[in-house]
Formats: structure tokens, sequence, C-alpha cells
């Protein structure tokens, strides 16, 4: 019982705790924008500068440790054991979160080795070209909505996004796609078979699978018209029909599961893990020793994180707290209504991080030719088809309410067949119910 | 028990692929949502333990012990009289039987007792020892006994696994009615108390029932139970 009320007080202080640090972030932005136009620096200089060492840095930087820690932890309590906690501090395990300073510390103090055929300049380059890309994609995240700030006597115009660019989602694909090169160059550079295998089919993994995601995502660039992710998250605010938001999800449902998949592949995790496949095929980052390895394996999570954040911007209404907005606008002051925005942001991003954490512990890896078999006659023709499916219902209806309603259609088919499962007798086995009763029995 | 299942090809709704998946993601979230709002028991006793909340089935092990069952084989002792002294009479009997020869007695006897003998050293090397329980079915006396639900502790010299007497002689005495020392009475034993253990003698044994099987007074499960109420099974997690 008291974990029980430990926990839902846990589950209530994170989204408030998210919500404070917004608010924080839209301070010290407020002042770093303040200092550098005192300096004479251009607008907007200064909130970038913050938000690129506070956000980028800060928030997905240390997500992406967490949920090294937070996998481990997850994985337990979904396969019934109870997780990392034997490092404790004052007798406290505080959810194994602990094991991030030992994962460090042995990252950081392992005998670097490494095979003396290398190309050096690649080899060296390689945990860095896989690091820098799917870093680079949180810069066009809106994580916060503008708002005017008072700072002392000026106000200045602050939004939690480093950069507004026109390009946005193209600006997505290009960084994501120089992903590629990080896991190439390791697998090349190393100079070991079994690492070029892995990179070999890192790249065929990869390249394939960005086919898919971008096409996945041309829908919500049409239901949006644009491709400004701050403008495609303002759209998401609308109301269609008078009650229902204009979710990405009710919209393309399609369209975010195959982007999804996609971005899912992307990550390289379970169950589209062969490249790497830590346990048992070897992967392209063998011949790397500590923080070297260290840089490849958290570059994995931070794309998680950057996947969750594009996820929740294009499909989940981005900054927008869905179903309360009209309430909270309101009754908040509008600093406190941004900080609320962002904390949903946020929230967002957490949850989503935690199903794709989820999905990772449910599925066995694929083998190679189920890998591109999926992509390749799954979701490029289904992807195909949402495009076009798409462009007519807007072209009949450009409010988007018929797209909405053969979305939520869609929706209503996948969960009718998810839930039609159909219950066949295993031949030689039990059905469920005998089974039930063969355990109510006394031994 | 597992249950067959037969090897057939899958059909139209799980050739979909994505339905069976999300079947799946739910069946986990259901189980991580669970686990993360209701502690896990800790009960030793698996079994025993509550499943409708939390299906966690981890025992951490150094802090929580699982309770052995009673016929477990655990540390020998040597089962100690009422006064103290030890059942055994120095038979050589386990030390025949053993398989591993890692019993060594040297007898005694007492002085002023011209009948009785007892081990001036009862020693056992719990490294050479395998486990096989035959000298507690070869004692004739009922003085040595695998009943304590220890293993032999770790050390870091072989030295310490080797145990005598002094160690090996522990937990509750037990005296049976036709034993020798009480029959006849004993020099060695002062009158009261012969007198005492006279009373508290129960009879042996024809066949080894649970009963026997275990000490009273001395089971693993009631040591689990007290070490519970003790405080010392509950760690922090």
């Amino acid at each position: 019982m008291r974990r029980f009320l430990g926990m839902v007080l846990f589950s209530v202080a994170v989204p408030l705790s998210m919500v404070l640090l917004s608010r924080v972030v839209y301070f010290i932005d407020g002042w770093a924008e303040h200092g550098a136009l005192y300096l004479g620096l251009p607008t907007g200089y200064g909130a970038a500068v913050a938000n690129v060492l506070l956000l980028m840095a800060g928030v997905v930087q240390t997500t992406a440790a967490a949920l090294t820690v937070g996998e481990r932890k997850w994985s337990a309590m979904i396969q019934n054991r109870i997780g990392p906690n034997r490092i404790r501090i004052l007798g406290l395990s505080a959810g194994g979160i602990f094991f991030l300073l030992a994962d460090a510390l042995k990252m950081i103090t392992k005998e670097n080795i490494e095979p003396s055929a290398r190309s050096r300049v690649l080899y060296e380059l390689a945990p860095m070209a896989a690091f820098a890309p799917s870093f680079v994609l949180f810069a066009v995240v809106p994580v916060g909505p503008p708002v005017d700030l008072h700072v002392g006597a000026a106000v200045h115009r602050i939004a939690l996004q480093v950069a507004d660019i026109d390009a946005g989602l193209l600006f997505v694909f290009g960084a994501a796609s120089l992903a590629v090169y990080g896991t190439a160059l390791a697998g090349w550079s190393s100079n070991s078979k079994l690492a070029i295998l892995g990179g070999v089919r890192a790249s065929s993994q990869m390249i394939s699978y960005e086919v898919s995601l971008g096409l996945a995502l041309v829908g919500a660039m049409m239901a949006s018209q644009s491709l400004r992710l701050e403008q495609m998250v303002e759209a998401q605010g609308r109301l269609l029909f008078g009650f229902l938001p204009a979710l990405g999800f009710f919209l393309q449902p399609i369209g975010m599961l195959i982007f999804f998949v996609s971005a899912f592949a992307e990550t390289k995790r379970a169950p589209f893990d062969l490249p790497e496949g830590e346990s048992e095929i070897v992967g392209y980052f063998v011949e790397y020793p500590g923080m070297k390895f260290g840089m490849m394996f958290l570059a994995e999570f931070i794309e998680v994180v950057v996947l969750a954040a594009i996820t929740s911007a294009v499909f989940f209404g981005g900054w927008h707290p869905v179903f309360f907005e009209a309430y909270l606008k309101q009754t908040l002051s509008p600093v406190w209504f941004a900080s609320v925005c962002a904390g949903a942001f946020l929230g967002k991003v957490l949850l989503l991080c935690w199903l794709q954490l989820v999905i990772r512990w449910t599925l066995p890896r694929f083998r190679f030719d189920q890998i591109q078999k999926l992509c390749w006659k799954m979701l490029l023709p289904a992807a195909l088809g949402n495009v076009f499916l798409t462009g007519a219902l807007i072209l009949i209806d450009p409010s988007l309410e018929l797209l909405a309603v053969v979305g939520l259609l869609e929706i209503v088919a996948v969960i009718a067949i998810t839930g039609a499962v159909s219950r066949r007798v295993p031949a030689g086995g039990r059905t469920s119910a005998a089974r039930e009763a063969v355990a109510a029995a006394p031994h | 028990m597992p249950y067959q299942l037969e090897d057939q090809d899958a059909d139209l709704r799980e050739q979909m692929y994505f339905p069976e998946v999300i079947r799946g993601v739910g069946i986990l979230m259901r189980q991580f949502l669970r686990n993360f709002f209701f502690g896990r028991e800790k009960n030793p006793d698996l079994l025993a333990r509550d499943r409708s909340l939390s299906q966690n089935a981890t025992v951490a092990y150094p802090e929580e012990r699982v309770a052995y069952p009673p016929g477990y084989r655990g540390l020998h002792r040597l089962v100690p009289r009422e006064d103290g002294k030890p059942r055994c009479v120095a038979c050589y009997m386990c030390a025949t039987v053993c398989p591993a020869q890692c019993i060594y007695i040297e007898a005694g006897e007492y002085p002023d007792d011209p009948i009785e003998k007892y081990p001036v050293k009862f020693v056992i090397d719990e490294l050479r020892c395998v486990v096989c329980g035959f000298c507690v079915e070869a004692c004739p006396k009922d003085a040595i006994r695998m009943d304590t639900g220890e293993h032999a502790p770790p050390s870091y010299d072989r030295a310490a696994q080797v145990w005598d007497e002094t160690r090996l002689l522990r937990g509750p005495p037990v005296s049976y009615q036709y034993d020798p020392w009480l029959r006849r009475g004993s020099p060695s034993i002062p009158k009261e108390k012969l007198a005492e253990m006279r009373a508290r003698a129960k009879p042996f044994p024809a066949n080894a029932g649970d009963e026997y099987a275990q000490t009273p007074g001395f089971s693993v499960r009631a040591l689990a139970a007290e070490a519970k109420a003790r405080g010392e099974l509950l760690g922090r997690f």
C-alpha cells in the first residue's frame, strides 16, 4: 500500500516537475535573450543558445542517460523482477538511478583497446558521426509555444525551440540519414569482418526504412500544409466538428503507425536490432571500447528520445495539452500556460519513450529478410496508399473533417481487428478455460 | 506442465502482424503497471504469495531466504544432551560409513563412569563432505543430524571449513527414554538433573516420520518466521 501511494505520488510529481522545469527554462531563456540583446547580438540569438544548452544538452541528454537505467528497471517490471537495486547510497536504491554513475565510471576508465589496422581518422570519427545527427534532430522540435516574457522593462518573444527553419521536416529527414555514416564508418574503419558485416546490415536497414519514413510523413505534411514543425503543432490545436482536436493521430493513424515503425527501425533497437545484436550476432561497434562504445550506446537512446519528440510533435499535438487547453488558457497567466504546454509536451515524450521500451521488450528480433520484407512489401505500399488516400480526401474536403472521419474509421478497424482474437484450441492442449479449471483445483 | 501447441500456419489476422503486436504490447503494459504500482510481496514461501496485484517472483537472496523443506540436508550438528554434553558415544559408525571419509573421531571415557564413551575430538571436514546424509542414517544414538537448515558458510581459508566438536555441538537437546545414561544413571550427571532429563525424554521413533525429521523448536520455517518478525527479512527495494 505504501508503494502504491508512493507511485501515485510519483506519477503526479513527474508531470508537475516537467511544468516547473519548463518554467525555469522559459525564465533562463528570457534572461539569456536579454543579455544577448544587451551585448548587441541579433534577436533570438540568446534564447537559441540557451535552448541548445538547456533543451538539447540538458533535457535530451539527461533523459537519454536516464533511459539506459530505465530500460533495465522497466524491463524488470515487465518481467516480474526487481531489477537493478544493489547500488545504494544512504541505504536507498532510488530506482537504480545510481547505476548511471557506475556505468559512466566504467565506460570512462576502461582500457582503450583499438585494432592496429584501423583507418585511424574514420575510426575516431565514427562514434561522433553516429552521435551528432540524432542530437541535431532535436533542434527543430518545438518544445513550448512562443510567449511574451517580461524581463525587467523589456518584452521578449521566446519559444522553446532551437531553430524554426523553413525546411522543418526535410531537415529531419536529412539529419536522420546522416546517422548512416556513423554506422557504416564504424563498420568499415574497424578493419574487422564482423564489424563490416554489421555495418552493411545497418546501412541497408536504415536506407530502406528512410523511404517509408519519408512517405509516412507526407500525409501529415498535406494535412497541416506546412513543413515547419511549429506550424504543424499549431495546426493540431484546432477543433474539428467543434470537439475533436485535429491531432495527427486522428487524421493519420496509418501514417503514424508506419512512421513509428520506420523510425523504430532507424533507432536500431529490438526488434530491429540486427545491426548490433549485442547478445548473439556481432554488430558494427565490436571494435569500440569504453566511452566510444558508450557514445554509440547513448546515441541509440538519444534517438529514442528524439523519435518520441518528433512523433508527439507531428501526431500527438506537440505542446497542446489536448483536452484541457481552453480551460488552462483562461485560468493561467500566459507564461504559466506556456509552461504547462511545454510540460505536456515533455510528458508526451516520456510516455512515448516508455512505449518504445515496452515494444522493445515485447518482440524478438527480426530475421534480415523479414526486415526487408516488412519495409518494402508492407510499409512502403501502405505509406503510398496512405498518401493517395489523404490527398484525395483533402481534395474533396479541405476542412479535413472527412479525413478525420476516415482516420477514426481506421482506428476503429485496427481496434476491432486487434480485439478479434480467434480462440483456437491447440491440439493436444487445453483451452484457456480448461487450464484455469486445472489451476483452480487443489493440488 | 507445458501444453503442446500444434505447429500451424498463421491465419489472416496473424499475417497482418500488427494486431498481434499491439495485443502483445498491451499485455506487457498491463504487467508493467501492475508491478509499477504494487509492491512485491516478501513472503519467502513463494507459493503462498498473493499474486493478484504484483506478480513479482523475486526473493532478494542474501536478505530474504526461502525456507528449505524439512528433509533438507544442511550443515551437520552434534546433538547435545540436556546437560550440554554430546549424545555421541564415539562408536565410529558415521566415520566408517562416510564415503568421503570426512569424519575424524577420537574416543575418550568419562573418568568416573567406566561404561560411557564420548568423543574427545569430533571433526568434520565440510569441504570433503558430499552431503549424502549416511552419517545421520548410521548413527545409533541420533547424535548427529543435518537439520540446521544452513549451508556451510563461506570462508577465506580451508581451515575454517574444518568443524570440530566445539562448533558442531549446538541446537536444542534431545533425550530418549531408552538412553543408557537415563536408564542406569550416570555419575557425570547430577541427580536432580537426571530426574529432569528422564521426565522430558520421549520414546524412540520406530520409523522416522516428519515429526522426527525435524527437531521440535528447531524448524527452519519457524526460524524464518522469527527472523521476519525481527525485521531482518525486510530490506528496502
